[in-house]
């Protein structure tokens, strides 16, 4: 049994069941125990989660492109992309830090967006496949969200780090703003969408499938 | 106190729990998904958490965790002083961003536990208590710690071919920082504490 079946749901603070009324479409419910809101699902999840995907895709293209750091030293002014710092450390032989790196800064934040696309498609598509899978894939988007956010500390740390007034200095570059704007958004998109909705269409399919 | 319905949060399954003080993990027999652990002695284990956890960070953020040396020139870097050059340089969108998820966010959520534990540990219910659990179910994805200390890893190794670099004192604290929050947010389960301010609610509408 669903608790929308049932005409109920589960406050997402406090986890209390509430009783929606489906008659009273469109009025505030709030928890009875914690005062925070209740909905069947979050409102307009589907719009606002494409929205901040969309937005977090035109952001990763300027926080590839543009430098995450400029080093100033005698020598003149070196400027380090992603993509720079990755193979200037493979290069120096720093195998497992290029690939903590290219593993935070370039494979987490596209397998998190292929991810929650693919679940938009999905949900919207009402498909009944693959839900458990689907169900460990949302997760696994809110698990690793956060990982992404290593090559912006790394950048204020060396700024930290790196500061003999004058002689060397490390500023922070446009691309990691960008980045940092990548990292926040794609952790807003993965909380707006609803879990729930997976489980939502009906399976008639499958039965009529099987005969 | 008998059976209560839960209703999973990732799958929308009504899961009726006919037991649910007894220790361990509730799982969705649908999904999977870990529903709620119950354990005896949370709310010590909790209150003892986020004291080590206070300590630590007042540790943490009065030492410097790295020391650079090159060419008789050392700089000290802490937690402020990121956040500090970032403001100088005018980043003000990466100054807050770090300052809030390495030390604002990890700080209150510090308080928020020990503001409500430790009153719960003496036996009374604050009551500001659903504000306080409110508030640290939504800051709980924007505390990264965590993802800070491997951040200091991977300067350590960047930097360690230009000069010398000195871990300094509140790096162990730091260090062992993460494993405490990392505890705490698997040990608190604020279900049983709902259930004390329904019941402290109930009583003040009788009375």
């Amino acid at each position: 049994m669903r608790a929308i079946d049932a005409g109920l749901t589960s406050c997402h603070v406090c986890h209390q069941l509430v009783r929606l009324p489906k008659e009273k479409t469109g009025v505030h419910l709030v928890c009875p125990r914690c005062g925070e809101e209740v909905h069947m699902r979050k409102p307009n999840s589907i719009q606002f989660t494409w929205a901040l995907v969309m937005a977090s895709i035109i952001f990763y293209i300027p926080a590839n492109l543009l430098p995450m750091m400029h080093v100033q030293t005698f020598a003149g002014t070196q400027s380090d992309t992603i993509i720079s710092g990755v193979l200037y450390f493979l290069e120096t032989g720093s195998y497992l830090i290029a690939a903590v790196i290219f593993i935070a800064s370039i494979i987490v934040p596209i397998t998190k967006l292929i991810i929650l696309i693919y679940l938009l498609i999905s949900v919207q598509h009402k498909c009944t496949l693959h839900r458990h899978q689907r169900k460990k894939l949302y997760a696994l988007t809110e698990i690793i969200g956060k990982w992404s956010m290593v090559d912006v500390y790394v950048v204020g740390i060396m700024i930290a780090l790196v500061h003999f007034g004058g002689l060397t200095t490390i500023e922070a570059g446009e691309g990691a703003n960008f980045f940092l704007l990548v990292v926040v958004v794609t952790m807003v998109a993965a909380m707006q969408f609803d879990p729930k909705l997976i489980w939502d269409p009906k399976e008639e399919k499958e039965e009529n499938a099987g005969y | 106190m008998g059976a209560k319905i839960v209703c999973c949060h990732e799958c929308d399954e009504l899961v009726k729990i006919s037991n649910p003080h007894r220790e361990g993990r509730f799982k969705c027999p649908n999904c999977g998904n870990l529903l709620f652990m119950h354990k005896e002695g949370m709310v010590e284990r909790m209150y003892a958490l986020g004291i080590s956890a206070l300590v630590l960070f007042a540790l943490t953020n009065y030492f410097p965790f790295l020391s650079f040396h090159v060419a008789g020139n050392t700089s000290h870097a802490n937690f402020f002083t990121s956040s500090i050059y970032l403001f100088q340089e005018e980043q003000f969108l990466l100054a807050v961003a770090l300052m809030m998820t390495t030390m604002v966010v990890p700080f209150i959520r510090i308080m928020l536990i020990l503001t409500l534990f430790g009153p719960l540990y003496y036996g009374y219910l604050p009551r500001y208590a659903s504000v306080s659990l409110k508030l640290l179910t939504f800051s709980q994805p924007w505390a990264m710690l965590d993802v800070f200390l491997v951040g200091v890893f991977v300067s350590m190794v960047k930097l360690i071919k230009m000069g010398t670099i000195i871990p300094g004192t509140s790096l162990w604290a730091f260090m062992v920082m993460v494993f405490v929050m990392a505890g705490m947010q698997v040990t608190l389960n604020p279900h049983p504490i709902w259930e004390r301010i329904e019941e402290q609610q109930k009583r003040r509408k009788t009375v």
